[in-house]
């Protein structure tokens, strides 16, 4: 009798373990318009319905630090069970997500980190160092015999674009491959393509000797290549960095860009909402070297203070860009 | 200006006079409709939100409504006044940069707020003395104001972002009274409230601020100084400018040159939608209380329904397009002139 | 006995000043943007170089646009701050359309110019016939328009890729070398300018901006002229977001969001005033090349991007102020010629 009523209590707590309400996550980019992030949300949303989690993508329009905070809050609010978020700010992003971590919701970064305590895991799409020497090698392809460059970022504080730069202003120093690079100015345009053709206009009148445009930011590159063509300084003036292949194809087919590199939107947010689940089921911990099985995406090592990084770069050429579409 | 208050509802005379009782009804009228508009927009944000209704939830978004909040009821003392200024988000992001400059020279915080209380009287002065003294156009040279104050927060503060604050700089956006949810800025904002009503409503500066609203001209040859009044109402502005930069650094703990971007339409939403007149002359702090709650418990509910930003912003703008539209429609009877020019040619006519 | 002897002197200095004050004051923004020129000419290396003349005229033209649009709604009394949205709207729908039928040819063109035309046609309708003050109307509409963007635009971004090619193509088109962005900019100031000499239409816009009371009594339906005002705002304003389209790359929701006090700039500093009623389009024309040369000049001599936005503020005070200055002292001479 005893044993019949203990199976069935076993029997019940399995049953409403495993009709439970499924878990909700939520993906918060810096902000909800740019290709870039919808192509992550689309691959978090596949990875969500593999695993049975309830994914909602939201946020603010624009890249407005308050607006992000206050959409942050929101989700505090609404008891998410795991955040993914692409901080615009290092440290203005930050307050809501250790809010959330007090209340017990595991926060997971992707493509912008925020402040270390405020996170659980940052998923890096690569890590800082490749990410910059692959900048420089564009450039060095653009323009072999080296020359003055100049790099476009969204904000002073956007942690990734601005760990780019000062590696890569590090690296033009003391690596003898990028010595014939000189970096000659660090411009800011929000992450705003209209405002990037602007800038990138500027910089070339600015620097007449200019040879390289570099970014960080996938709306800045596709600007800069648009400058060049409208200033007419094709082959005089060349733009790489990160960028979307459907935004730059063209500029590559009619010969007046050479190279660009990104890694797949897609599977870093497929990665992330992996993450985030093991998580929030609490079998990932924030431990140097545990793994993470992120299904299709691969399998990945966790690295100091919770960086999970992705790092499988696409490089584009004229030759490969009509393999990929997105 | 009829001379009914809500305290008067109180006399016992009154309650039992349905005269009485009719007259302040009437007087309430618009009060009365943005109360249920708030209730039922109470109502709506409940099903869009299972989240929505609940004390924390409600508490913890309150901050949202208090900075603006308070900025709101500085301008709608100068829409009161016939004028305009649609700089006071700027002036708060000179301050919000300005404390930063202050955090990080280490100063004490009473004398970083003496600081940037004097920087925004400074910049509300100089809105006042272009309106009131050079007779210039409220609406563009505000606008103008607006784009430079706002140049000015971002040399100041560039797009930097800072967020080192020590913690006395964050007290009053971050503290709660006791251990309880209530934040202490939701008691600030009570208290301005407070001030404002009183300001308003039983002082000589509210009575010839609404003297001014209706006719300046006949204030003036009456011997009041109306430009002063004006330059006054603007310096409140800038004050309440200035409380809302100590609260934001509180609630957010960081500033940047872009801070209170957008909350300009909010706050104009709320003061046309408090029934305060556009062009002056008429308006209650009760209604301009009740529609902030109303568009902060609309803004609170589509948040929680992840409703998208220019969603959000457009049903706003709706609101604010018919408020004004549905009060023009129901004073018919009063024709008030539209467009005022400032009289240019007279010597002494303000 | 003074004042009689001077009196006939005065007389004819009041007339001819009260006669050409348009003419002066435009004569004064050629002035200042002569002078500006100068300075930066002066202070920075590469600005009077024919490329960087290029590039402001050409950041100057979409202004242009934008600015006579928004100047016809100034000189009625009125302030339109929608354009970025309509801008916004327009521009996005047009994309939109463009990618579909991308043989449409100039049938693209139409539909930008009409979609402004549209949108202008509610703010004219809210503010004239809803009597709501053009503030409020246009703050309102910014947002509405912004939100049906988003709306129709299910907040996804169009890559400049979907465009016809002969769009992006044309936007960095020259003739003889110039581009051929600010042939299009010159060809609607003169045209614009061809209309008010020719049809009675922009005559009626001052008037109802001069003084609306007396307008009405003269027989003039301020109303529609109001609404005309608002329309070929719009109008203007859709049909410089189809270049703005064709330049920009990609078109996202925010498209045009920012452009209010950059149009409003243009149309104060060129002498447009505020208080309604005097202005003329020339004067918008000089006041958009003074925002774009100050905004070049700034970039050469390496200065902060942020002393832009300081700047155009404080020149628009400083503009409104000016003209304020100026009408009272003609005025002032009107009232002591009567006496």
């Amino acid at each position: 009798m005893k044993r019949g009523l203990a199976i069935l209590a076993v029997l019940v707590v399995v049953a409403s373990v495993a009709t439970a309400a499924p878990l909700r996550i939520f993906m918060n980019p810096k902000f909800t318009g740019l290709s870039y992030f919808q192509r992550c949300a689309l691959g978090a949303g596949d990875a969500a319905k593999l695993l049975g989690v309830q994914f909602t993508y939201t946020g603010s329009e624009q890249p407005d630090v308050q607006l992000q905070v206050q959409a942050l809050e929101n989700i505090v609010s609404q008891k998410a069970d795991a955040i993914i978020c692409s901080a615009i700010d290092l440290n203005a992003s930050a307050p809501p997500l250790r809010t959330a971590r007090s209340k017990g919701i595991k926060v997971v970064t992707y493509d912008a980190d925020s402040a270390v305590d405020s996170r659980d895991f940052f998923c890096n799409q690569m890590d800082y160092e490749s990410a910059a020497r692959a900048e420089l090698d564009c450039a060095l392809l653009d323009s072999p015999e080296g020359g003055e460059i100049a790099f476009i970022a969204a904000t002073p504080t956007s942690p990734n674009h601005m760990a780019h730069f000062n590696i890569a202003s590090q690296l033009v120093k003391t690596d003898p491959k990028y010595k014939s690079l000189k970096i000659v100015a660090l411009q800011f345009d929000n992450d705003d393509e209209a405002q990037s053709v602007q800038v990138a206009t500027n910089l070339m009148q600015a620097f007449p000797k200019l040879k390289v445009i570099i970014s960080s930011a996938t709306p800045t590159v596709p600007g800069a290549c648009r400058a060049i063509e409208e200033l007419g300084k094709q082959g005089q003036v060349f733009a790489t960095g990160v960028a979307l292949p459907s935004t730059i194809k063209q500029y590559l087919k009619d010969g007046s860009q050479k190279a660009f590199f990104i890694w797949d939107p897609y599977w870093l947010g497929y990665m992330s909402m992996y993450v985030a689940k093991d998580a929030v089921d609490g079998t990932l911990k924030a431990v140097p070297g545990s793994k993470v099985d992120c299904g299709k995406a691969g399998q990945f090592v966790v690295g100091k203070d919770g960086e999970i990084v992705y790092g499988k770069a696409l490089f584009f050429t004229p030759e490969n860009i009509d393999q990929y579409n997105f | 200006m009829k001379d009914t208050f809500v305290g008067d509802l109180l006399k016992p005379k009154a309650l039992g006079n349905p005269t009485a009782m009719r007259q302040t009804f009437a007087e309430y009228r618009w009060e009365f409709v943005i109360a249920v508009m708030l209730v039922l927009a109470a109502v709506w944000a409940t099903t869009l939100s299972p989240y929505y209704l609940s004390l924390d939830q409600l508490l913890f978004s309150s901050r949202n409504l208090v900075f603006t909040g308070i900025m709101t009821l500085g301008l709608a003392f100068i829409i009161l006044t016939g004028e305009m200024d649609l700089s006071l988000p700027s002036i708060l992001a000179v301050c919000t940069v300005s404390l930063a400059k202050a955090s990080q020279a280490n100063l004490p915080l009473p004398v970083a707020l003496a600081g940037i209380t004097v920087i925004a009287l400074m910049m509300s002065a100089f809105n006042g003395f272009l309106v009131a003294k050079l007779r210039l156009p409220a609406l563009p040279v505000t606008l103008g104001t607006m784009g430079a104050y706002r140049g000015v927060a971002f040399i100041i503060g560039s797009n930097v972002g800072y967020t080192g604050f020590n913690n006395t700089y964050k007290w009053l956006g971050t503290a709660t009274v006791g251990t309880s949810p209530l934040p202490v800025m939701l008691l600030v904002l009570v208290g301005c409230v407070a001030i404002f009503w009183v300001l308003m409503h039983y002082t000589t500066f509210g009575r010839r601020c609404f003297a001014i609203g209706n006719n300046s001209a006949a204030v003036t040859y009456s011997g009041i100084n109306v430009a002063r009044t004006k330059i006054g109402t603007y310096m409140l502005g800038g004050l309440t400018a200035a409380m809302g930069a100590w609260i934001f650094i509180g609630q957010f703990g960081s500033s940047r040159g872009d801070n209170a971007n957008g909350v300009l339409l909010g706050m104009i939403t709320a003061v046309v939608l408090g029934g305060v007149d556009i062009n002056g002359g008429r308006g209650k702090v009760l209604g301009v209380l009740l529609s902030m709650l109303f568009i902060w418990t609309l803004r609170n509910g589509m948040g929680l329904a992840n409703i998208a930003g220019p969603i959000e912003q457009l049903i706003i703008g709706v609101l604010l397009v018919t408020g004004v539209l549905v009060s023009n429609l129901t004073t018919r009877g009063n024709w008030r002139p539209r467009t005022r020019k400032k009289v240019i040619a007279g010597p002494s006519a303000p | 006995m003074i004042a009689n002897t001077n009196s006939a002197l005065a007389r004819r200095i009041s007339t001819t000043l009260s006669r050409n004050t348009l003419r002066l004051r435009v004569f004064s923004v050629l002035l200042s943007l002569a002078a500006m020129l100068a300075v930066f000419a002066l202070t920075t290396t590469n600005f009077l170089t024919l490329q960087n003349l290029k590039v402001i005229a050409f950041n100057a033209s979409l202004l242009t646009m934008v600015a006579c649009g928004e100047s016809i709604v100034v000189i009625t009394r009125n302030l339109d701050v929608s354009v970025g949205s309509i801008i916004g709207f327009s521009g996005f729908i047009t994309a939109m359309f463009a990618a579909a039928h991308p043989h449409a040819g100039p049938l693209i063109i139409v539909v930008a110019v009409g979609i402004g035309f549209v949108l202008g046609l509610v703010n004219g309708t809210i503010v004239a016939y809803g009597r709501v003050p053009s503030i409020v109307a246009t703050l309102g509409t910014l947002s509405i328009f912004r939100g049906f963007t988003y709306i129709v635009g299910k907040g996804v971004e169009l890559p400049s890729s979907y465009l016809p090619r002969w769009m992006t193509n044309g936007a960095e088109a020259t003739v003889l070398g110039v581009p051929f962005v600010v042939l299009v900019a010159l060809l609607v100031v003169l045209a614009m300018a061809f209309i008010s000499r020719r049809f009675p239409i922009m005559r009626r816009v001052y008037a109802v901006g001069s003084n609306p009371g007396a307008a009405v009594f003269y027989g003039l339906r301020a109303n529609r002229v109001v609404l005309f005002a608002y329309a070929a705002c719009g109008a203007l304003v859709g049909f410089a977001a189809f270049f703005y389209i064709s330049r920009v790359g990609t078109i996202s929701v925010i498209l045009g969001h920012d452009w209010e006090l950059m149009a409003l700039a243009s149309v104060v500093l060129g002498g447009v005033a505020t208080t309604g009623g005097s202005g003329s389009i020339i004067g918008v024309l000089f006041g958009a090349l003074m925002l774009s040369t100050i905004d070049n000049g700034l970039v050469l001599a390496h200065a902060q991007e942020y002393w832009r936005m300081f700047i155009q503020g404080f020149a628009i005070v400083g503009a409104i102020a000016l003209d304020a200055g100026i009408e009272r002292r003609i005025m002032a001479i009107f009232r002591n010629q009567r006496v």
